[in-house]
């Protein structure tokens, strides 16, 4: 439907709106922080304050539910980063979309002629390269911030509990070691795909809905707020499976 | 759908930074605030249940205080109508006393008054017969030879008078 501005500079192809985004997702979220946290109080906070303590509570006792909060602690900056990096980029795409039409190959971001060409035949004016969108509806955003926590885990139980870590490979027999590599590696496709399928399946359809014009106002609006509730879910699905995967591989019990 | 790795690198850095960024600047010091509350509190809870075992403390001690005094009361009270009971009967034996002493004066008092009169009487009397005896006879006799005839007289007349 829409393509992406690519952008080769060093022999490397740059998804330049999945890097705006992911850099305007980070100023919010460190504005949100910023201005929470600026006048800081014991006794008296602010409205603000109150909001990101109790995000700070929230995930704490996300973390407490899957593990011991002895061990738990150092994680609780990982699952606030995770948690509002991750609900705040679900929420950017929904208000609106940025898109550009082109009817000249501009090559400086990957409009081609026969791009052009291929939107023309499919009745639109020229090429639509589409510059705002959620950064967790591009596999490539969603997939590096699950390799980051798989990985994470997975130093974490070798590093810290080397022998339940390894031992737990060919559990309950070594016969299932390889079932036990397919069930780590689908982890990670799992915890990827899932966050970008239901972002971008969410901005596909809004794409579809605004299709409809005039008709499409009222299941715009309920899918719209459906939106806001699936990026909520899925900021919060992330945060406590990357938990739990890192219990899983620090616990000692089976 | 395409996957540019640029993009994971990208999103892997800028994750990184932000981790960095928030912990240092505001969630580290919201942490520490958070932190210092609880102490706070913690503080706050064990001050008050040092407050209120004082209280309590305290309030046993009015208790066993105003027990005391109930008591001392109560004992002042038993005491004093003790005390009243017995300044009573005092009071009435010794009016009683008093009351009789006065009786026994004022009886001895008629006595004498009257055993004064009668004196008196007798010597008026005597005089008046001597004076009257005087008169009758014409002559003088000797008065106190005449007294104790008039007495001896008196005597055997009041004795049987008596009688």
């Amino acid at each position: 439907m829409h393509q992406l501005p690519i952008v080769e500079w060093l022999g490397m192809k740059f998804d330049l709106s999945s890097i705006i985004m992911i850099v305007v997702t980070l100023i919010i979220v460190l504005l949100i922080a910023m201005l929470a946290t600026r006048k800081l109080s014991v006794t008296n906070p602010s409205k603000l304050q109150n909001f990101v303590e109790w995000i700070v509570d929230f995930v704490r006792n996300l973390i407490a539910s899957t593990m011991d909060m002895k061990r738990g602690s150092k994680f609780v900056m990982l699952g606030i980063t995770l948690i509002m990096f991750i609900f705040v980029a679900n929420m950017l795409g929904l208000p609106f979309a940025i898109v550009t039409e082109h009817t000249e190959p501009m090559q400086s971001i990957s409009v081609t002629q026969e791009s052009i060409e291929d939107a023309k035949e499919k009745g639109y004016a020229g090429a639509h390269v589409l510059w705002w969108k959620s950064p967790t509806a591009d596999v490539s955003v969603t997939m590096g911030l699950a390799i980051m926590v798989i990985f994470l885990a997975h130093y974490l139980g070798l590093a810290r509990n080397t022998k339940h870590y390894l031992h737990h490979y060919i559990e309950p027999h070594p016969a299932f070691f390889p079932l036990n590599v397919i069930k780590e590696v689908s982890k990670l496709l799992t915890l990827g795909l899932r966050l970008f399928g239901n972002i971008y399946a969410g901005e596909v359809l809004i794409g579809v809905i605004l299709l409809a014009g005039v008709f499409g106002i009222l299941p715009l609006i309920a899918w719209q707020g459906f939106s806001i509730f699936v990026g909520a879910i899925q900021a919060f699905v992330f945060t406590i499976l990357t938990m739990v995967y890192i219990s899983q591989n620090i616990e000692h019990k089976h | 759908m395409h996957f540019y790795w640029t993009s994971t690198v990208f999103a892997l850095i800028a994750f990184g930074v932000l981790y960095f960024l928030l912990s240092k600047y505001a969630f580290g010091p919201l942490m520490s605030i958070m932190e210092k509350r609880r102490v706070h509190i913690q503080d706050q809870l064990a001050g008050a249940e040092e407050s209120k075992k004082q209280a309590e403390q305290l309030l046993e001690e009015q208790k066993a205080a105003i027990q005391q005094a109930r008591k001392e009361a109560y004992e002042i009270i038993e005491q004093s109508k003790l005390t009243s009971s017995k300044q009573a009967e005092d009071i009435v034996s010794a009016a009683k006393v008093e009351a009789d002493r006065l009786k026994a004066e004022a009886q001895k008092d008629i006595e004498n008054e009257k055993n004064k009169a009668i004196a008196e009487l007798k010597t008026q009397v005597g005089q008046w017969s001597v004076a009257i005896a005087k008169e009758i006879l014409g002559k003088e006799i000797d008065a106190s030879a005449q007294q104790a005839i008039v007495s001896q007289f008196l005597q055997e007349s009041g004795g049987k008078a008596k009688q």
